[in-house]
Parts: structure tokens; sequence; C-alpha cells
């Protein structure tokens, strides 16, 4: 393996991979950080430019470019209350109530840092065990999809907020807005009315977009923040050695999580960054500022978003098949040169893969070089006078959402799920748990009704299913720890 | 869906990037008489799926030979439902086509849209993709009556990749051809599917050869059947499902459909074009290597084809209970 580094720091003389590391960092950050333009589009759109280009070179832009994307959905998280991508809606807990208090520089300088180190252990990891992670992939059956997507459900216990009942009615809109679409196992339409744009289902970024972004504005323009002057330094701000080990213990939990949940097809980044931001809670010294501004809410989900930019190759390396959206563009670009990734490549190609993994050692490093330099700008551009700020971002916001699909509909989907946003927001209905049920109602539901399928309705056979068995053994665990926790510093209170 | 679509159409990319240098230098025959400089074709499928990536393969080839530079417009969501739309309301002047593939007419009976494959004219189809049934290596069975053999005991799992598609239909056919009942499940795409296969927790899957090249290549997965009428030429050892004894054959198609009421003279071009190119030997080496088989029907004979394929469709659902 070592020579094989070697090899790979060498290839970096030769060719432009650096190069095309560089500018895949670049156009990702610039894609993640738009909103609606997800990782995978800017990979898509990348595409065509690379069939001219030398194989090497090319993998590494898309890869490169992922690994961008991740990270740059944290910038207009922290910035503006808009997650750039699904994955990113962990960061805003923490990123935003930072920016207002005027942490913003620190805050974009943790988001950056975390993702860095993420980057570099989910590639670590990628490097080393492959092999062993390529099995747990393959024991993923639909009852444990079920099962993991039943986890995720579970933060909703400890991250409701002061009311547990308003959590779980919040958790109930995300989940019954989730059944719209197609029917995962007929096909038939479901609370469509009609409507054509419908039929794929509402998209989790429109709802996120809409309930914390749009919200955010519309509550904005009727308070008194409006006047408020930004007098925060566009400078970012690198966390000093003190805050480096404060942040340990959270970017331990992002990578953990983040390396698991990459490897597993189809769990990816979103349900990662909420579990690691859940855990990064729970063993903190200082839980109470969670929501209210942590740096460790903002280290550990873009810690594990990161990592699993880097091992969500796992299942595309091992067996060809592509674990995410992401991934399945990275695929194409193997394919379109000519390489098919799966066991082969390792023997048959085993020189395109070092190209990869150093690829993603550039990626990371030119992260910290090229994000150190665009955070400066995008801290500039929201410190400037408010109507001007409110204008622009309007603008970013809908126009993101319209490139997705070109569709007005969506548009007016985004401006709902605003308005709904402010609706909850003002009776006291936590967002969170709203999103995390749009997230994950279709994975849990078709997951669900596949197993029955195949038992023939004996739910039985999830106690079969050792997977399942053990994430939902962890998903009882941490509901009642939380909902034991909740009982005493509620009587705490009363007493005090 | 997307899933199968973006694997597809990424296996697919590779005839396109291989087209790059031999357009070149092929004889524009037909150059500068069709009517416009530039065309659209227009796709539901996502930059990288399976229709996207057949349109820019064969427009890249098709540029020079007709003289017309080719737009692939990308008009994604509602199975295809907006695609249909935008097509069915441009004018039928020859300068916009719409890919279609089944998906078109299960959209139209499953949810009705506004616009349906009623709506739009058929023009000419290009090719067919082979659906194949495979299971895993390690798996008991050799032959698809092993299959069946154990679905007859109540316990078969058969996986597709999404639900409303030929895939779970070719499925439901083959158990009712066979009478015996199994659990279908469908997938979120292929990816999952192949997943499902090779742990164990479905006997067999059905998808299009391309998507389990690698699978098969490194010997993870075997192949059972093949749906075509007749045995494929790159792959004569694989027995059709009717020579395994249960009369189900079916076809998925890549055509191209126009606006209604697009001219006779444009839809002749296209059936001399779409011919000649099929004919082309490098073109024919690249779209076979990707297991596509060349299926040029003229308009008359694909209208025909399309009517049958949406009567059969419909009477399926109907007696399945999908639809009433």
């Amino acid at each position: 393996m070592m020579e094989a580094v070697v090899d790979g720091l060498g290839m970096l003389v030769t060719t432009p991979i650096a190069l095309a590391a560089g500018g895949g960092v670049a156009w990702g950050i610039l894609g993640g950080a738009l909103p609606g333009i997800s990782p995978s589009i800017s990979m898509a759109l990348l595409l065509p430019f690379t069939y001219g280009m030398e194989p090497h070179s090319a993998i590494v832009l898309l890869a490169a470019t992922y690994v961008g994307a991740e990270y740059g959905g944290s910038i207009p998280a922290i910035l503006i209350h808009t997650p750039g991508t699904n994955a990113a809606a962990a960061t805003l807990l923490d990123g935003y109530p930072m920016k207002l208090q005027g942490r913003g520089g620190e805050a974009l300088g943790i988001s950056l840092y975390s993702g860095v180190i993420g980057g570099f252990i989910g590639l670590l990891v990628l490097m080393v065990l492959t092999r062993p992670l390529a099995d747990l992939a393959l024991r993923f059956t639909p009852m444990s999809y079920f099962a993991l997507g039943v986890l995720g459900l579970g933060v909703i216990a400890s991250l409701a907020g002061p009311s547990l009942l308003k959590g779980l009615a919040a958790v109930l809109l995300g989940l019954m807005v989730a059944t719209v679409g197609s029917d995962p196992v007929s096909g038939v339409p479901r609370f469509t009315f009609g409507q054509p744009d419908l039929l794929d289902g509402v998209a989790p970024i429109l709802v996120m977009v809409g309930l914390f972004a749009v919200s955010e504005l519309f509550l904005q323009a009727s308070r008194e923040v409006w006047n408020r002057a930004s007098s925060a330094s566009a400078r970012i701000r690198w966390p000093g050695a003190r805050m480096r080990r404060r942040l340990l213990k959270p970017q331990l939990i992002g990578s953990a999580v983040g390396t698991v949940e990459g490897v597993i097809p189809g769990a990816g980044g979103t349900i990662a960054a909420f579990l690691s931001y859940n855990e990064a809670r729970r063993w903190s010294r200082a839980p109470e500022e969670f929501g209210r501004g942590s740096p460790e809410g903002i280290a550990a989900p873009e810690t594990a978003n990161n990592a699993v930019a880097a091992t969500a190759l796992v299942p595309l390396l091992s067996f060809g098949i592509p674990g995410s959206n992401s991934a399945a563009v990275l695929l194409g670009g193997f394919l379109v040169h000519g390489l098919l990734p799966g066991p082969q490549l390792f023997d048959e190609n085993a020189d395109a893969v070092v190209g990869l993994y150093t690829g993603l050692f550039v990626a990371n490093l030119s992260l910290l070089v090229i994000g150190g330099a665009a955070l400066p700008v995008c801290l500039w551009l929201v410190n400037r006078p408010r109507p001007i700020l409110m204008a622009f971002i309007y603008a970013l916001i809908l126009s993101g959402i319209y490139s997705i699909n070109g569709s007005l509909f969506d548009l007016g989907l985004t401006l709902a799920a605003g308005m709904a946003g402010v609706v909850l927001r003002v009776l006291g209905f936590p967002l969170l748990p709203a999103v995390l049920g749009v997230v994950l109602g279709s994975l849990v539901e078709s997951n669900y009704r596949r197993s029955l399928l195949l038992s023939g309705g004996a739910h039985s056979i999830f106690l079969e299913d050792p997977a399942a068995v053990v994430l939902l053994s962890i998903a009882a665990l941490l509901v009642s720890g939380s909902v034991i926790a909740r009982i005493r510093s509620g009587s705490k209170q009363e007493h005090a | 869906m997307t899933r199968t679509a973006a694997l597809l159409g990424i296996l697919g990319i590779l005839p396109a990037a291989g087209a790059g240098c031999a357009t070149e230098d092929a004889a524009p025959d037909a150059a500068g008489t069709y009517p416009h400089a530039v065309v659209t074709f227009v796709t539901h499928s996502s930059p990288g799926g399976g229709s996207d990536v057949f349109l820019r393969a064969m427009a890249s080839r098709l540029g020079p030979r007709m003289g017309v530079d080719f737009v692939v417009e990308n008009v994604t969501g509602g199975g295809g439902a907006r695609a249909m739309s935008r097509v069915a309301n441009a004018p039928p002047d020859g300068s916009i086509f719409y890919a279609a593939t089944p998906s078109f007419i299960f959209t139209s009976l499953l949810s009705r849209p506004a616009n349906t494959y009623a709506d739009l004219d058929p023009i000419v189809n290009v090719f067919l993709d082979q659906e194949v049934v495979y299971t895993r290596a390690e798996s008991p069975f050799e032959t698809l009556g092993d299959v069946i053999r154990k679905a007859r005991s109540g316990a078969g799992r058969w996986g597709a990749a999404s639900p409303g598609s030929l895939e779970r239909q070719a499925l439901e056919r083959l158990a009712r051809a066979a009478d015996v009942e199994a659990a279908i499940i469908s997938h979120d795409g292929g990816g999952d599917l192949i997943l499902n296969v090779l742990n164990g927790t479905l006997d067999i899957g059905v998808g299009e050869a391309q998507e389990i090249r690698g699978q098969l290549d490194t010997r993870r997965l075997r192949l059972l059947a093949v749906f075509s009428a007749a045995r494929l030429p790159g792959l004569p050892a694989v027995p059709t499902v009717a020579e395994s004894g249960y009369e189900v054959v079916v076809t998925k198609f890549r055509g191209l459909t126009g606006p209604p009421g697009t001219p006779p003279d444009i839809v002749r071009a296209w059936e001399h074009a779409v011919r000649d190119l099929l004919a082309d030997p490098e073109y024919r080496e690249v779209y076979s290597g990707a297991m596509l088989s060349a299926a040029y029907m003229p308009r008359a004979e694909f209208s025909v084809f399309l009517e049958a394929f949406a009567t059969d469709t419909e009477t399926f659902l109907r007696e399945s209970g999908v639809i009433d």
C-alpha cells in the first residue's frame, strides 16, 4: 500500500491531476453552495467535459467535485439559513445561530476544518478497509433499510425541542408529505390531485429550503432584526488549539457515523449528518449549547458528510454498484474511459484506483485552500445592507430551485413550504422533525412494505435479519435514553 | 427509477464517447436537405440517464449524416409526463422529437396526465433493449424451471427495479404463465435490486443485460433466461423464457415520436436516416457491445407496434387490478 501511495504522489507531478482536483473542488463548492444544485447535478454537468480528458484526470475531476459539493452546502446553511445540499441541513442548526451572534467567520472555519478532517478519515478508511466494508454493504436487506430509517427517525426523540408532542406532530406532517407521489410498490399515483409535477413526490430539498430559508426570510422581513446592523468582520477564523481539542470528539463521532452510512448504498449523507449531530449532542459536555450556536454541532455533521463522500465509493469500487446519485455519475466517468468498477478494477487497473485515491487526497487539500479563499467573499456578501442581501437571497434560492427541473411548480411548492414554515415556527413547532419525516418517509415506507411482501405479511421477518435487529435495538436504546433524560430534566425543572 | 436510468445511461455513454472521433469523417450523404438546422430531442431522463445517452450517442452520428445540429433537452419529472406535454404541444414541423420507451406508455396509463402517448405521432423505432433473468452465482438455481419449482412451494421471491415498469410486468406475466404465486418486489433502482439478488434476499432479478455486465464478468451473477423472442447473438448459451416453457416475450423499445401531425416527408427523412445509421458497421459494433438490438421500424410498423404494446399493457394492468 505504501508503495502505491508513493507511486500516486509521483502521478501528481507527471499528470495534471492536481489541476483536476483543484478545479473539481472549486466547481463543487460553487454547485454545493447553490441551493437546489445537488452534488450529483454538479458532477453531471461536468461529465460531458470529461469525455476527451485523460482517464485519471477525468475521474479525479468528478470525485473532487463530489468532495467540494458536500462541503459547499454548508456555506449557505451557516450564512443564510439555507441548506445548499440535503446533507447540510444539520449544519444549519448551529451554524446559523453562530452567524447571528456575529461568529459567522468562526462557524465557517470550523465547518471547513471539520470537512477536511472528515474527508481525510473517509479516504483512509476507503484505502484500507474497502473489502471488509463491502461485506457490510452486502448485508443490507430491505429489513435493514427499514431499521436504518427507524433509527434516523429516532433522532427526533432528542431533537424535538421543548415539547415532544409538537415534535411528533411535526414528524407526522413530514411523513405525510413523503407519501405524495407514485406508490413505491404498485406505481399508482397517491395524493397527486391530477398534478403531473407531483408524480415523483415532493423533493426533500424543496421542503428544506422552504421550511428553513424562505420562512426565515419571511420572518426577518417582519422583525426588528431587519434593521440590526451586521457588524461581523469578513474574516474567516480558524479554530485555535483549545477549540480543536473540543472538536475532537464530535469529529470522531462524525467520521464513525459517516463511514458506516457512506458504505450503505442509498443511506447517504443526510441521515449520517443528523445521526452524528444527535450523538455529538448526547456525548457533549455542553449539550445545552446545541441549537444555540455550538461549534460541536457544526463539526459533527460536517465531518460526517465529508466522510460519506469518500466511503460512498466503497460499493462502487467493490461491486460496481453506485451507492448514491453522485456515485452513479462517477460510475459514468469510469465507464466512459473503458474502466469497469468492481473487484476486477483493483487487479486490472490498479493505477486508476491509486489515481482516484491520490486525487481525493489532493482534493481535500485543495478544499482547505480554495475554501479558505472563497469564504471571505461569501462573508463579505452576506454583510451587505439588509435590503440588498434579502433580495440577493431570494434570487439565489428561487433560481437554484428553478434550475433543478425548470419548473415553476417547484417554486410554488418551495414558497408554500416557506409559508408552512412560518406557521410552524410561530406556533412553536420544531422544523427539524418535519424535515426528517420528508427525508426518511419513503425509505421507511418502501422498505417496510418490501419486507412484508417478502415474508407474506409476517412481521417476524424483521427479527430474523441480524442487521435489522442490531439497528432496531440501537434505535430503541436511543429513544428510551432520550425520553428518560427528558423526563428527568422535566422533573428537575419543576423542583427548581 | 432514477438510479436505474443513470446506471443504464452511463453504460451507454461508452458508445457516445467512442463515437467522438468516428463521426468526423462519416460521409454526409443527406446533408443539408433537412428543413431545420437545429433539431431538439426531448427526453424524460436526466443527463446521463438511459434515453439521454441513447439520444446523445445517436445525435453525434446522425448530425453529420443529416446536416443538423441536435440539442438534447432533459425535461425530467412526472415519470415523463412533463416531457410528453412539452412535445405534444410543440409545432409539428420536424424540429422537435421525444425519445419514447415503454415508460411513456406506463405513465400514460397509470397516471393519466393531460398529454399521453396517444397525443404523440410515432416516427421510427431504433432499438430493442433485452431483458434478462439473473441469479447470484452461488444460488441453487440452474434453470428458470428451478426458480419456478421453488415458487410453486409458495416461497418465491423475485425482484424488479421499479414499480410501474416493464420488468415488473415481465415477472407478473411469468408468474401467471407458470401459474405460481411469487412475491414480486420492486425497488428504487437497479442498484438496490442487484444487491438484494447478491445477498440472497431475492431468488432472481430482471433487468437489462448491460446493467449487470460487471457482475457477469466477475461471475457474481449468472443468467438464467432472456425475455426476447429468440436467443441473443451475444449470449447464445442463454435460453429464452419461452424455451424454458413459459410463453412470455417482453420487448423494451427505444424509438422517436413527434408532435401530432408531423408531415410525411419529415417522417420519411427520419426513416431513411435511422435505417442507414443502423446499418453502419462501426455503429453496429458500438451498440451490439451495449447489448442493444437494432430494430428499425418505419412509421407504419411502429404505430401498429405501439398500439399493440399499449393495448397489451392496459389489459394487463386492468387484469392485475392496478388501474380500473
